[in-house]
């Protein structure tokens, strides 16, 4: 793992301007919360990646299979070894778990535009409603990983077997089990509240600076490593309600931190705070 | 016809890519929010706790007919763009206008299938509020 990995994953704004006519090898994608944000102005070349209804599947939970996903990709222009650039609202929520999705399928050349949409907006550079027009890519799903996504069965047999941290990324009234969702968002709630066994608290934010942009590498490692005593080398499983915010933080503990077996539990909440039978924990987060 | 139901026959009509451009057109046009409410609305009156946005709606009876005031950032074109969409329908409309429309209002205008189901119960926040203050205002019903 190179000591700096972050230069490898993330841009900045100002680098993203620099190259907005090379859309050659280089395809921005822009994946937003609100489904009509991209129209409203994006950045120029950019292509909308909707979260909900382009990466999931409409009727079973779960994402769209590969075919679906080479479609979705030629058809923005987009193929394997086009270099993709993430960007979003929120914080780039969305961003990263697109990243992660695109990771989960195997796409190699994935970076994230750092501070996200929120920060090009404020740096006053440019927007337009235009559409973009680019040929067709060609797409083939040749190496998933699927070792980065985390499903139920593999957080009850760590609970059972121990050998992986589990990391609670949401507020910390949700994680004390006050709450069942986050405050503004009743709608993705459970029928239980409270952790998952064992789960450390780190939510997502505590990452960003006040920007909007990643903090820096020291600042990151005396949150996870020191105060919560994360190992790089050891298995984390990180999770919120509906696994977005933990794809934000899966992205920092991978790709900023350099920890080698990171998972998103992308079930998260809504699915273990509904389960029958599985075991939850109330109040604060259990001495080590 | 009311203007509820003439709307609901528009969005129908059109393609689904059609009707977000709709929806993003009344995002654009939301009324501004009269200088006199922004105290309520920083004051978190008035604001839609089941939308994953700051939206503010708020809706009085004057003479049998609805005044709806609302507000929402432009970075949640979705939840503007319905909000706006909801005071062009029911904006000088007697209350039992708006207690007559569908009460799954974001089906019937074939939004719902469009946006997922997690935004949709979101919007749907806004127009229970809508429905929940038309209500209060109606007359009895026979």
């Amino acid at each position: 793992m190179p000591v700096d990995d972050r230069s490898r994953v993330l841009v900045s704004t100002a680098w993203v301007a620099e190259r907005l006519d090379d859309a050659d090898d280089i395809r921005l994608v822009e994946s937003d919360e609100d489904i009509l944000l991209y129209e409203t102005g994006h950045i120029p070349g950019a292509v909308k990646l909707d979260w909900t209804t382009d990466l999931q599947d409409e009727t079973t939970r779960d994402f769209i299979d590969a075919a679906r996903f080479e479609q979705l990709c030629a058809a923005r222009g987009i193929s394997n070894d086009t270099t993709l650039v993430f960007y979003g609202d929120k914080n780039n929520w969305w961003a990263c778990y697109a990243f992660w999705v695109f990771r989960l399928f195997g796409h190699e050349r994935c970076l994230v535009m750092d501070g996200g949409r929120r920060k090009w907006i404020d740096e006053g550079r440019p927007l337009t409603r235009e559409k973009p027009q680019h040929p067709p890519g060609a797409y083939r799903v040749a190496a998933p990983q699927p070792g980065i996504r985390a499903f139920r069965e593999d957080v009850l047999r760590r609970l059972a077997e121990g050998g992986a941290a589990l990391v609670d990324v949401r507020s910390p009234g949700e994680f004390r089990g006050e709450v069942t969702h986050m405050p503004d968002y009743p709608q993705e709630g459970a029928l239980r509240a409270g952790h998952i066994p064992g789960a450390r608290s780190v939510p997502w934010s505590r990452a960003v600076a006040e920007d909007g942009t990643f903090k820096p590498r020291e600042e990151l490692e005396a949150i996870y490593l020191t105060e919560k005593g994360l190992r790089p080398d050891e298995e984390v499983i990180a999770y919120c309600r509906i696994g977005e915010r933990s794809s934000h933080t899966w992205f920092v503990l991978t790709h900023l931190l350099g920890f080698e077996r990171v998972r998103n539990y992308d079930g998260s909440w809504t699915e273990w705070g509904n389960l029958v039978g599985v075991p939850i924990e109330k109040g604060d987060e259990a001495p080590r | 016809m009311s203007k509820i139901d003439r709307l609901v026959e528009l969005f129908q009509s059109v393609e689904p890519a059609v009707r977000l451009e709709v929806l993003l057109d009344y995002a654009d046009r939301l009324p501004p929010l009269p200088p006199e409410y922004a105290p309520l609305r920083d004051a978190g009156l008035g604001m839609i706790h089941e939308c994953q946005s700051p939206v503010f709606l708020m809706a009085q009876a004057e003479g049998g007919r609805l005044r709806i005031v609302a507000d929402a950032p432009r970075e949640a074109p979705t939840a503007r763009g319905f909000t706006s969409l909801l005071i062009e329908a029911f904006d000088g409309a007697p209350p039992e206008a708006v207690v007559a429309a569908p009460p799954n209002l974001l089906h019937a205008l074939g939004l719902a299938e469009l946006i997922g189901m997690q935004r949709t119960r979101g919007l749907s926040g806004i127009y229970a509020r809508l429905r929940a203050e038309a209500a209060r205002h109606a007359g009895p019903t026979s």
